[in-house]
C-alpha cells in the first residue's frame, strides 16, 4: 500500500519512515508531503491507502488538510502523528475523522498499536 | 507610567498564574528524557547536571499561547546542535551539515519539548512553530522555570518562560 507522510520537518518525516520501518512495516510505497496544502495536492494526485500527518503546519495544517479533504468527499483513511496529545486533540482529531493520534514523542510499538488494524 | 514589581509571588487568584504555579522542574526534565529516548535514541540520557556554560550559544523554542503565555526554550552550543542533528539523522547525515538542518532537527525536538509542556498546562492553549536562533528575551524572572542538563557531557537548558513582563505592584 501506499503512505502518504506529510510534515513540515524534513529531519521529523525521516524519523517517521524509520520507526514504520522498525515496527515492521517496511514493505509499503512512501510519499511525503511538507505541508497540509502538498498534502491535500497528494492526495489528490498519488491515491494513497494512508495519510500520516503532523498537526502543525505552515500554509495549511493537518486538521485543515483532513477538513478540506473529507469536505471534497475523500475518505482516505487518516491518522495524526503530533506533538500535541492532549485529550482536546485528540476529540477533535477524531471529530474530523482522524482514525488515531499518534504522539510525539512515539516508539515502534506506539506505531504497532495505532497501526496494525489500519495497515494489512 | 513606571511600574514596579515588588519581587513579591502574587496569589494566583488576583493574577495571571505564572510558570511555576503550573509545572515543575520533575516534569520538564521527564517530558525531555522521553524526547530523547524516541528522538535522538534508545540509549541517549540526559543528565540532570548543570554542565557550565556554553561556548557558541543556539536556542530553539516554540511559543505557548493561552491562559499562561511564553516560550519553551531549548539552548546549547552549536556544535552540540549539530551532533544532535547528526543523532536524529542517522544513516541520512550528510558529510557536511546545512545550517536548515540543524534548524529543522533542533526545532523539532523544540517542538516535541514544548507540545508536551503545553499538554501538561491546565486550559486550551496554541503552539507555535519551532522557531531556532537567538533566544527569546526572559521578560519576568518570576515567570520562569528552567533546567540545566548535559547531552554527552555538553550542556544544554531547557526554559520555560513567560512572554509577559510583570503585573503592576498590587496596591
Amino acid at each position: 500500500m501506499k503512505i502518504l507522510i506529510a510534515d513540515d520537518s524534513r529531519v521529523m518525516r525521516q524519523i517517521v519512515i524509520r520507526t514504520l520501518r522498525q515496527a515492521g512495516f517496511d514493505d509499503h510505497d512512501i510519499v511525503e508531503a511538507e505541508d497540509g496544502a502538498d498534502a491535500y495536492a497528494k492526495v489528490g494526485a498519488e491515491k494513497p491507502d494512508l495519510v500520516l500527518s503532523d498537526w502543525n503546519m505552515p500554509n495549511m495544517s493537518g486538521i485543515e488538510c483532513l477538513q478540506a479533504l473529507r469536505s471534497a468527499g475523500s475518505t482516505v483513511p487518516f491518522g495524526f502523528v503530533t506533538s500535541e496529545g492532549s485529550p482536546e486533540m485528540r476529540e477533535k482529531a477524531a471529530n474530523a475523522g482522524a482514525l488515531f493520534l499518534i504522539a510525539k514523542p512515539f516508539n515502534e510499538d506506539t506505531f504497532t498499536e495505532a497501526l496494525s488494524g489500519v495497515i494489512a | 507610567m513606571t511600574t514596579l514589581d515588588s519581587g513579591v509571588r502574587r496569589r494566583t487568584s488576583d493574577t495571571r498564574p505564572v510558570i511555576t504555579d503550573l509545572i515543575d522542574e520533575a516534569t520538564i526534565e521527564s517530558i525531555a528524557q522521553e524526547a530523547w529516548i524516541s528522538l535522538v535514541g534508545e540509549d541517549e540520557v540526559l543528565v540532570p547536571l548543570p554542565g557550565g556554560p556554553v561556548a557558541d550559544p543556539v536556542s530553539s523554542w516554540v511559543d505557548v499561547v493561552g491562559p499562561w503565555t511564553g516560550s519553551v526554550v531549548l539552548t546549547t552550543g552549536r556544535r552540540t546542535a549539530e551532533e544532535l542533528t547528526r543523532a536524529l539523522l542517522q544513516e541520512h547525515s550528510p558529510e557536511v551539515l546545512e545550517d536548515e538542518d540543524v534548524a529543522d532537527a533542533f526545532g523539532e525536538i523544540a517542538n516535541v519539548v514544548g507540545g508536551n509542556v503545553k499538554a501538561a498546562l491546565p486550559g486550551s492553549s496554541g503552539l507555535s512553530l519551532p522557531d531556532v536562533g537567538e533566544a527569546p528575551a526572559l521578560r519576568n524572572p518570576d515567570d520562569l522555570c528552567r533546567i540545566e542538563l548535559q547531552w554527552r557531557g555538553e550542556p544544554l537548558s531547557i526554559s520555560v518562560q513567560g512572554a509577559l513582563p510583570p503585573l503592576p505592584a498590587v496596591p
